[in-house]
């Protein structure tokens, strides 16, 4: 009987084990495999872009090389547009995005964000000889922007009811079209319409008005605690340290504010 | 000021047209390998195969290239398969090649005349037999102009590979033309190089076509 | 990560593709309206006594037939500004699939009008019927008549080659797609019921082509 027992509670013990380990925690297989992959824009300059050697370089970039760095890990670099990246952390194609993401409720119930790790402003940009400087002024206009961008969402809330908003696949499309001539304005990131601008465009996206402040945070799978707890280690540290300064200063020509 | 220079134009573009021949092949043959494989399940001529392989034709020749594509790029990870770009631009133009081919090669088979396949029947060859050694061999000799025709189909198809994220010729082009301002000189020689490429092919076919059109009926 | 499959996601936003598949009628529908034109026209050219003209429809049709629909498209959106030829979204996809279908009907069209017996053109010939005449009554229709199929299939091809207009933000069914998907991140079910919409869409039309070629071609029949 009392062998019986025994033998009963450890056979319950060990089936019982495995819902316990559950499956492997994100940060773990990432550890595993010694490679960290990191899904990161190449058509949004100064976050992702590419040179003559084709290669992503950027803010993005130096953000998923410093987290490679202390995860010890690999970095593998995934190029995504705007419309890719979350359907890319969903189905596990890379571990995490970082691409000038920006936070809001409907993208919160599909994906986590980590601690903001760079400051950006939306805003409207376009040609001196458009004069606009609010939303109402935009009437009559068309304006080109990212489907699915966070630009896309919120000036929909705030735009006219007779503009014209074109939204391409992705930033590739909404640069293009702005800078052919396709659309009037542009909405998008401040520091991306000062990169273009540096580059002496054939139309120069100066600011119009700012829709919203919206800082960059790392995109990260639900229910997974322990990567969201590192990957904010890591940011908090990097600023504390001055890094993430470093990278400021070098891809947008700003110190970190003090508050992001 | 921009930092690329024609010559840098040419030369990325030409690095990633690399991209688009590789995947012109490697579509091409296996989807060739597939197409094959279809067309002696269907010839062998059970009818719930041929519905099958009827409607696997009729959905790949009658939905776009572009949500083909998609449905494999972000379904294929649902399964739990990893997916990258080239891996899931081979497979969808794989499977779309393999209908077309197949269905090609379907009417040249067709055309072979039903004594052909008597005389060698009568010659108490099995079916495997008689596609190898009868009415393959004949069939082959029809299909090869269509069949390289639409091998420029193939090449042109890798363009919407660029899409889903593939870096091809096309999206080179298109990452280029926001790095220099320039998308008629960028895209002027996507296009010519696009040209080069499908335009020798086209003649080849147009050639072959030629030489063949007195083969007997 | 289990993923759970919810197509209901997509029904709150069917007037996106509803409205998307309104345009993809409307490009196909005027997209092979004029293409075929242009492409009568091609044919005609190409037969022309004047060897610049056939050379010239040549070298536009090798152009077109050997490069991409795709790239076609962004030249003619992208491109032609730079070139002072600004087009909306919508009438440089209207432009680049009639340029594209041109291409193909001249090529097909003008295999139609071979197939035509001579004997045909001499009979007109001694009625005294001038070279339009002869075009018009007894070469064009019989063509038309032959290579129909061949044509609805490039009619099919051209209007599913519209779904990367959505490229430049025309925003036909693809574009619908791909804007719910960016709003539910639905990625495969989205695709895969939009792929089902235009099966249906393609198998509709090619009903519908083959009924307009009986309507047009067996009518003239007086037995």
């Amino acid at each position: 009987m009392k062998q019986f027992f025994k033998t009963a509670i450890a056979a319950v013990a060990m089936l019982a084990a495995p819902l316990g380990a559950a499956s492997a925690s994100a940060l773990d297989s990432i550890s595993e495999a010694g490679v960290l992959k990191v899904a990161v824009p190449q058509d949004f300059p100064p976050f992702g872009s590419v040179g003559t050697d084709m290669q992503p370089k950027g803010y993005d970039i130096d953000m998923a090389a410093l987290i490679a760095e202390e995860l010890g890990v690999k970095l593998e670099l995934v190029p995504v547009t705007s419309s890719n990246r979350i359907p890319y952390l969903n189905t596990g194609k890379v571990d995490l995005v970082i691409s000038s993401l920006g936070k809001n409720p409907d993208r919160e119930k599909v994906i986590d964000f980590s601690d903001p790790y760079a400051p950006f402003y939306n805003g409207v940009f376009g040609p001196a000889d458009f004069s606009v400087e609010k939303p109402a002024d935009l009437a009559g206009m068309s304006v080109g922007v990212t489907r699915g961008a966070i630009e896309d969402l919120e000036l929909t809330k705030i735009a006219p009811s007779d503009v014209d908003i074109k939204r391409y696949e992705d930033n590739n499309g909404t640069i293009s079209a702005f800078l052919s001539g396709q659309v009037d304005l542009i909405a998008t990131g401040n520091v991306t319409a000062a990169a273009i601008i540096e580059r002496d465009p054939p139309r120069k996206p100066e600011p119009k008005f700012l829709i919203k402040n919206s800082p960059c945070y790392v995109g990260l799978n639900k229910d997974e605690p322990e990567l969201m707890a590192k990957v904010n280690e890591i940011i908090a540290a990097s600023i504390a340290d001055g890094r993430l300064n470093a990278i400021a200063e070098k891809w947008l020509g700003i110190p970190l504010p003090e508050k992001l | 000021m921009s930092e690329f220079s024609l010559w840098d134009i040419v030369y990325n573009l030409l690095l990633a047209a690399r991209w688009t021949v590789l995947l012109s092949l490697t579509a091409f043959v296996l989807g060739g390998l597939v197409g094959l494989l279809l067309l002696m399940v269907r010839t062998a001529g059970n009818p719930w195969v041929i519905r099958l392989v009827r409607g696997y034709v009729e959905l790949f020749q009658g939905t776009p290239l572009l949500m083909q594509l998609f449905i494999v790029f972000f379904g294929l990870p649902l399964i739990g398969l990893d997916v990258s770009p080239w891996v899931a631009a081979t497979l969808g133009l794989t499977l779309f090649t393999s209908a077309f081919l197949t269905e090609i090669w379907r009417g040249c088979v067709e055309s072979i005349g039903k004594g052909q396949w008597e005389a060698s029947a009568s010659l108490g060859m099995n079916f495997t037999q008689q596609m190898r050694y009868i009415v393959l061999p004949q069939a082959l000799r029809i299909a090869i102009p269509p069949t390289v025709g639409f091998s420029v189909q193939v090449v042109k198809g890798t363009a919407v590979a660029s899409i889903i994220g593939f870096v091809e010729l096309t999206k080179a082009g298109t990452m280029i033309t926001n790095a220099t301002y320039e998308p008629f000189t960028v895209y002027g020689c996507v296009a010519v190089m696009y040209f080069l490429i499908c335009y020798p092919l086209s003649l080849f076919a147009r050639h072959l076509e030629g030489k063949f059109r007195h083969v007997a009926r | 990560m289990a993923y759970k499959f919810d197509f209901g996601a997509i029904v709150p936003h069917w007037q996106l593709l509803f409205d998307g598949g309104i345009l993809t009628t409307e490009l196909t529908v005027i997209g092979a309206v004029v293409g075929v034109g242009l492409g009568i026209m091609g044919a005609w050219a190409r037969a022309s006594r004047a060897p610049v003209i056939s050379q010239i429809v040549g070298v536009y049709v090798e152009l077109i037939r050997n490069t991409p629909f795709l790239v076609q498209l962004f030249f003619i959106f992208f491109g032609l500004p730079a070139l002072g030829v600004k087009l909306t979204e919508f009438q440089a996809a209207v432009l680049a699939m009639i340029v594209n279908l041109g291409a193909y009907s001249t090529e097909i069209i003008r295999a139609g009008i071979q197939a035509i017996p001579q004997g045909q053109i001499e009979a007109a010939q001694s009625l005294a019927m001038n070279r339009v005449q002869i075009f018009r009554c007894v070469v064009i229709l019989p063509a038309l008549k032959k290579i129909w199929p061949a044509l609805s299939s490039q009619i099919v091809i051209v209007m599913l080659g519209s779904s990367v207009c959505s490229q430049i933000a025309a925003e036909e069914l693809t574009f619908g797609a791909n804007y719910i998907q960016a709003l539910n991140f639905r990625a495969f079910e989205v695709y895969f019921v939009v792929t089902g919409l235009y099966l249906v869409m393609s198998i509709l039309l090619r009903m519908g082509l083959k009924v307009l070629g009986n309507f047009l071609f067996e009518r003239r029949r007086h037995v």
